[in-house]
Parts: C-alpha cells; sequence; structure tokens
C-alpha cells in the first residue's frame, strides 16, 4: 500500500509541474503540429479486429476500472488502452508467434514462468468467458453490466485467485494468471507509443512528464535547476 | 564413360591448352591489373542495368537530350564487344566511335578516356576479352529525337570539345601529383560530374589549365561540389586534409562528412577498390589546385552558430522549424550541428545544405540515405527518410532551417519545392512508415459482421 501512496504522490507532483508546459507553450507562440489538435476516432467507432462484441464489452469495463477517468490523467478508455490490446492479440504477440509452445507443462513454481498451451488469445478467451460465466453465476448480470463498485470487487478475487476457474473445468488456466496479463496489458497500452494504437495523444506521458521519442537529451545533462520545456513528440511525429 | 566420349573430353582438354598457350603473354596480371583499372573507370556504373549481369548494359542515363542506353561490353561476340580489336576498343575509349565507325554518344566519357595510356588500354582490353564472362544481352537501342539521333553531327562538336591528347606528365609536378591527375582527368573522370558544363553540354575544362576544371556543378539538381582543395576558407575541400580525402574515397566518410547522393556508388564501385597509393596520388593532386572564387563562395563564421545552438539548448521560443529539428533530427546531428564524425554528417558547414539548389537536401530529408559497404567500413549506416511523418510545409520550415542554421547560409526552401521532390522520389526509399501506423483502416467499421477475418475465434 505504501507504494501505491507513494505513486499518488509522485503523480500529483508530476501533474503541478506539467501544468506548466501548456502556459509556456502558449506563451513562447509556438504553433502545435495539427496532428495534436485532430481529434482520433472515438473509441466506439472503433471495429475490433480481435474480439467479439462480448468480449469487447468486457475489456472495455475491465479496463475502465484498472485505469478509471476520475484520476489525475486520461483514463484507460480516454488513452485508447483497449485497441492496444485488441491489435496486440491480432498479431504476433496474440498468436505467441515466436514463443515455445510445446510441454512438457509442470505445476510448480512460479520461476517457470506460465505452464499451459494458451496463447495469449486463448488465455483472454477463455479468461472472459469463464469470468463472464462466473458473473453470471454469482451476480445474475455480465460483468459489464455491474457496477463499478461489484466490478472492482470481480477483479480483486481474479486477482487473488478467489474466483477458482478449475473448479469452472478450466484444466489449466488460473484466474490470477488471467489477470495479472490483462494488468500489464493495460499498463502497456497506456505508455506504449501511440503508434500501437494507445496512449492516445500521449496523454499519459503528459501526465509523468515522459518526452517521448526524441531520443536526445545530451544538452540537458548540465543545465542544472531547469524545467525542461518540451512535451513529447511520438514515433509518427505527434507533437504534445 | 564409352571411348568416344572419353575421346571427346580429351579432344576438349587440348582445345584448352591450346587455348591457354595462346594467351600466355596476357598473362593473369595483365587481366588484373585492366580489372583494377576498369574500376578506376567505373566502367560497370554505367554498362550494367539495375538487377542486370555486369556489364551486358541497358541502364538508361538520362540526358538533356533524351535517354542514351548503355552497350553491353561484355565479350559476347554477338550483342557484346567480342568481336573489336584492340585498336576499335581504343578507339571507344578514346576518341567515341564505335567499331562501326558510328560515334558514341558523349554519355560515355571519352573525353577524359582520352588520356588514358596505351598500356592501360591494352590492359582494359585484355581483361574485358579474357577476364570477363561473355553475356549474350542486347540492351534496348538508344532512340532520340532529331536532331540528336544524327550520330555524324557528334563529330562537330567532338572536333570542337573533344580530342585530348593522351596524358603528359609535367615535369614542374612530383611523379605523386601527375599519378593523381592522370586518374582524376583519365579513367576517373571526375569531371564529368564536378566540372561546369556549357551551353553545349561540353565540360568547361578537360584538365587543370582550366580554372573551372572541377570547380563544382549542379548535377540533376543535386550539388557535385568543387573538388579544388588548396587554399583558405571555413567550408569544403579547402579544409579537408590529404588524409581526409583518402578515408573519404576508400570508406565514403571522413571526420567531416558522409558520402550521399550518386557520389555513394561511385565509393562503393570503383574509389574504394582502389590503392592507398592511388587514392593519396588524387588527394595530393586535388589539394593542388587552388579553389577558384566561384567554387570558394563559402559563408565566413558569424557567430552564428552559437546562437543557434544556444537557442536548440534551452528549447525554449522555438519557432515550429526549431521544434521540429529538435523531434527529429538532433539526436543524431546534435544541437551544435556538428553530428559524429563517420557515423552522423555534419550539417552545419554541411555543402548539400549550402548548395544553391536544395534539392538534394529535400530529396535527403524526405528519402533518407544509405551510406556506402566498402572493405574497411562494410556497415551501410543508414538515415530513415522522413516523408511518412513530416508534411511539404515541416520538410519546407525543417530544410530552410538547417540551410539557414549555424553558420550556412542557404535560402529559403518553399512548400512548392519539397512537392516537386515528393513526387519524384525514387520507390527505393530507406525507411517508410511502420506498418502499424494507424491510418483510421480499423475505425471504419467494416462492411459485415467481420466473422470472416477471424475464423479461429468461434470454434
Amino acid at each position: 500500500m505504501s507504494s501505491r501512496i507513494q505513486n499518488r504522490q509522485r503523480r500529483d507532483f508530476i501533474r503541478g509541474s506539467l501544468t506548466m508546459i501548456p502556459a509556456i507553450t502558449l506563451g513562447s507562440g509556438v504553433t502545435l503540429t495539427a496532428q495534436a489538435a485532430e481529434q482520433a476516432p472515438a473509441l466506439s467507432d472503433y471495429s475490433p479486429l480481435f474480439f467479439n462484441d462480448d468480449e469487447w464489452a468486457f475489456i472495455l469495463a475491465a479496463c475502465d476500472r484498472l485505469i478509471p477517468s476520475q484520476g489525475n490523467g486520461p483514463g484507460a478508455l480516454e488513452a485508447h488502452v483497449p485497441v492496444f490490446i485488441d491489435r496486440q492479440l491480432d498479431g504476433d504477440y496474440g498468436h505467441a508467434t515466436d514463443w515455445y509452445m510445446e510441454g512438457p507443462f509442470v505445476a510448480g513454481s512460479p520461476d517457470l514462468g506460465f505452464q499451459y498451451p494458451y496463447t495469449p488469445r486463448e488465455v483472454y478467451q477463455r479468461g472472459i468467458a469463464l469470468t463472464q460465466r462466473w458473473c453470471q453465476q454469482t451476480h445474475g448480470a455480465s460483468f459489464d453490466a455491474l457496477d463499478a463498485q461489484t466490478r472492482d470487487q470481480v477483479l480483486s478475487d481474479l486477482e487473488k485467485g478467489n474466483i477458482d476457474f478449475a473448479a469452472m473445468d478450466e484444466e489449466w488456466l488460473p484466474a490470477a494468471d488471467f489477470f495479472s496479463g490483462l494488468l500489464q496489458n493495460t499498463h502497456e497500452g497506456y505508455f506504449a507509443d501511440p503508434i500501437y494504437g494507445g496512449n492516445r495523444h500521449m496523454g499519459p506521458w503528459k501526465m509523468v512528464g515522459f518526452p517521448g521519442a526524441r531520443g536526445s537529451f545530451r544538452d540537458w545533462v548540465d543545465q542544472h535547476d531547469v524545467e525542461y520545456p518540451l512535451g513529447p513528440v511520438s514515433l509518427s511525429g505527434e507533437r504534445g | 564413360m564409352n571411348r568416344k566420349e572419353m575421346m571427346a573430353v580429351l579432344a576438349g582438354i587440348g582445345t584448352l591448352m591450346m587455348a591457354t598457350t595462346s594467351s600466355a603473354a596476357d598473362n593473369d596480371e595483365t587481366i588484373e591489373r585492366g580489372a583494377y583499372l576498369a574500376r578506376a573507370g567505373d566502367c560497370v556504373a554505367c554498362h550494367t542495368a539495375p538487377d542486370g549481369e555486369d556489364f551486358a548494359g541497358g541502364l538508361g542515363i538520362e540526358s538533356p537530350f533524351g535517354t542514351i542506353y548503355s552497350t553491353n561490353i561484355t565479350p559476347d561476340k554477338k550483342t557484346g564487344i567480342g568481336d573489336w580489336s584492340e585498336e576499335e576498343f581504343a578507339a571507344a575509349l578514346r576518341d567515341g566511335k564505335r567499331a562501326d565507325g558510328a560515334n558514341l554518344y558523349p554519355a560515355m566519357p571519352y573525353p577524359s578516356y582520352a588520356r588514358v595510356s596505351d598500356e592501360d588500354i591494352h590492359a582494359l582490353y585484355v581483361y574485358f576479352m579474357k577476364g570477363v564472362e561473355p553475356v549474350q544481352h542486347q540492351p534496348e537501342e538508344t532512340s532520340l529525337s532529331f536532331p540528336f539521333n544524327q550520330r555524324w553531327g557528334i563529330s562537330a562538336w567532338n572536333w570542337l570539345f573533344a580530342g585530348g591528347e593522351v596524358f603528359e606528365p609535367k615535369a614542374d609536378r612530383s611523379e605523386q601529383i601527375n599519378r593523381g591527375a592522370y586518374l582524376v582527368e583519365g579513367l576517373g573522370h571526375c569531371g564529368s560530374c564536378h566540372t561546369p558544363r556549357g551551353i553545349f553540354q561540353q565540360e568547361k575544362a578537360l584538365d587543370d589549365s582550366g580554372d573551372d576544371y572541377l570547380s563544382g556543378a549542379d548535377l540533376n539538381d543535386w550539388l557535385a561540389p568543387s573538388l579544388r582543395g588548396k587554399g583558405d576558407g571555413p567550408h569544403g575541400m579547402v579544409t579537408w586534409s590529404e588524409d581526409d580525402i583518402v578515408e573519404y574515397l576508400a570508406t565514403g566518410r571522413n571526420e567531416r562528412n558522409v558520402v550521399s547522393g550518386e557520389m555513394t556508388d561511385v565509393i562503393e564501385n570503383s574509389t574504394s577498390h582502389m590503392s592507398e597509393e592511388d587514392l593519396r596520388a588524387i588527394a595530393v593532386y586535388l589539394k593542388s589546385l587552388p579553389a577558384n572564387e566561384s567554387s570558394n563562395a563559402d559563408v565566413a563564421q558569424t557567430g552564428e552558430e552559437d546562437n543557434t545552438r544556444a537557442h536548440l539548448d534551452a528549447a525554449k521560443d522555438l519557432s515550429s522549424a526549431e521544434r521540429l529539428y529538435l523531434d527529429n533530427c538532433s539526436a543524431c546531428h546534435f544541437n551544435d550541428g556538428m553530428g559524429a564524425p563517420r557515423v552522423f554528417p555534419a550539417l552545419d558547414g554541411n555543402s548539400l545544405a549550402n548548395a544553391d539548389n536544395p534539392t538534394g537536401l529535400i530529396h535527403t530529408i524526405l528519402a533518407g540515405a544509405e551510406m556506402p559497404s566498402t572493405e574497411k567500413m562494410p556497415s551501410k549506416l543508414v538515415m530513415p527518410g522522413f516523408a511518412w511523418r513530416l508534411s511539404d510545409e515541416e520538410v519546407a520550415d525543417l530544410a530552410t532551417f538547417v540551410r539557414q542554421g549555424w553558420s550556412n547560409q542557404g535560402g529559403k526552401v518553399t512548400a512548392d519545392e519539397v512537392s516537386r521532390v515528393r513526387d519524384e522520389l525514387h520507390e527505393r526509399s530507406f525507411s517508410t512508415a511502420p506498418a502499424s501506423v494507424i491510418d483510421g483502416e480499423e475505425f471504419k467499421k467494416r462492411s459485415g459482421d467481420g466473422n470472416g477475418t477471424r475464423p479461429e475465434h468461434n470454434q
């Protein structure tokens, strides 16, 4: 818990210092590139490449709770994290293209890593289907129809393994693995370059003050006590 | 194997042996020397089509009069020069005469090759007859429009502008300078690109008796800079040492710059194969040519280079062009515009950035660039192209900044100019947009239910 408090303090601090940037930018008369001002298409206009409608509804509802909109920065939905996850699952990552996927699968130490024959696509499909079934059985509604507090509880139960996939005839996949993958991919979609679909308009980067793909800070090494005045730039050249 | 076959094989070996004996005079050493001279003359550059066999011809060379196609110079008897005598070969190289007596178009640098010695012509002949595999390939015929299709008309041009003598060493110069002059004026035909041309497309000077010789030219909108290296000045060849020149010709990179444009292939195919001794002779010769007024119209240090750097370092009150530089260029070329030797060329004082014609710079920003791979420096370091990432306006802004930042004093670049270069971009660009750039495609609702694109999902 203490690390969470530190994180919040850091977030507040960074947010505080970052509010300086728009003021500087406006004052200096720099016109930000037109790209940054353009609105990306709304999330509701996105048609998923991998998820079906039911799964997509789950992903939206889950991401919305993992990084909610009410925080200091954009929420996962505003940052288009679900787009990132969908595109990753549609690509090499989702298909585990270059992973060793043969057995043997041995239960035991977590050091051994995941021990099942599922690609990330299959993990999501099975994990979502099982969670939806559990929600129907327990709450009489699908996950995305639950209120925020109940969704948080479900996610927490997944994380702690309180929801028992094995008891629902799932041979391999533990609920905690499904959750940790989802959480990790959500983080990645939040902070990965916008070229991969998430981190829309670099909102998350702006929140933490990450300068993006400029790749050159040599000239700042000996500028002490000077605030770094530049907003981020993405791989595609978008400036924020 | 039966007896009959055995006899045939033996007969074959006998013929081979006879062939070998008869060519004993033209030994491997001569062939090897001819191969080296063919490198020095960069014959392969023009006489090879893209993806074609070496020396089999067919490359289209753009000229102000139309496209001139290079010929097959392999020893194939039907489509190449296998039937040519050494005299006919020498006449083609030095006088621009085909074996049938017709004139060659002066895309062939015979006004330069006229300087090549008899001994070297012989070695080249032996190489092309015995060291090159015959390739049967009939390249496209050159057909220019009237009056340029009248090859006899070239005789007058030859009489006026060609017909130089075989190189004679000058007594008042060292042996080394004479060797350098022989290579530069002769097989190297450096003047073909680096000497300005007159109204008849003739090189204004074919040797160092003329001040225009190697004083720089605009080659298909790309600067071929002055090679005259003697004198003072902040930029250009006068700042290069002999070592710099040798290193550049051997590897395409040195302390000061990195090769770009047409010269990239010249280094890869020709100069990087030359001996250190010959390259040094070339360097000494170039450093002996006084830089003249026009070639040295370079700028004096203005102190402006420090201002540019300080402004970029502070990163406040940036113009959009400065911001573009920081976001796209400074990671490699740095805020002082000095890059890193042999890896990232310096932009401050860069000849291409300061050229009257900005096309070369615009092209480099849009398409990127690639260094040649040579024996001494095999790595093909690549600058990515920015065509996919920057608009015409942005490239114009950025190019103007590069041409006017630091101590550079180039002219302004307009979006129209960028647009023209973009339209003519070679398909071979050194980088393209990553496949995953969001183009909005997946945001367009697909027609149908979309199940067809994800078959494994509904199992």
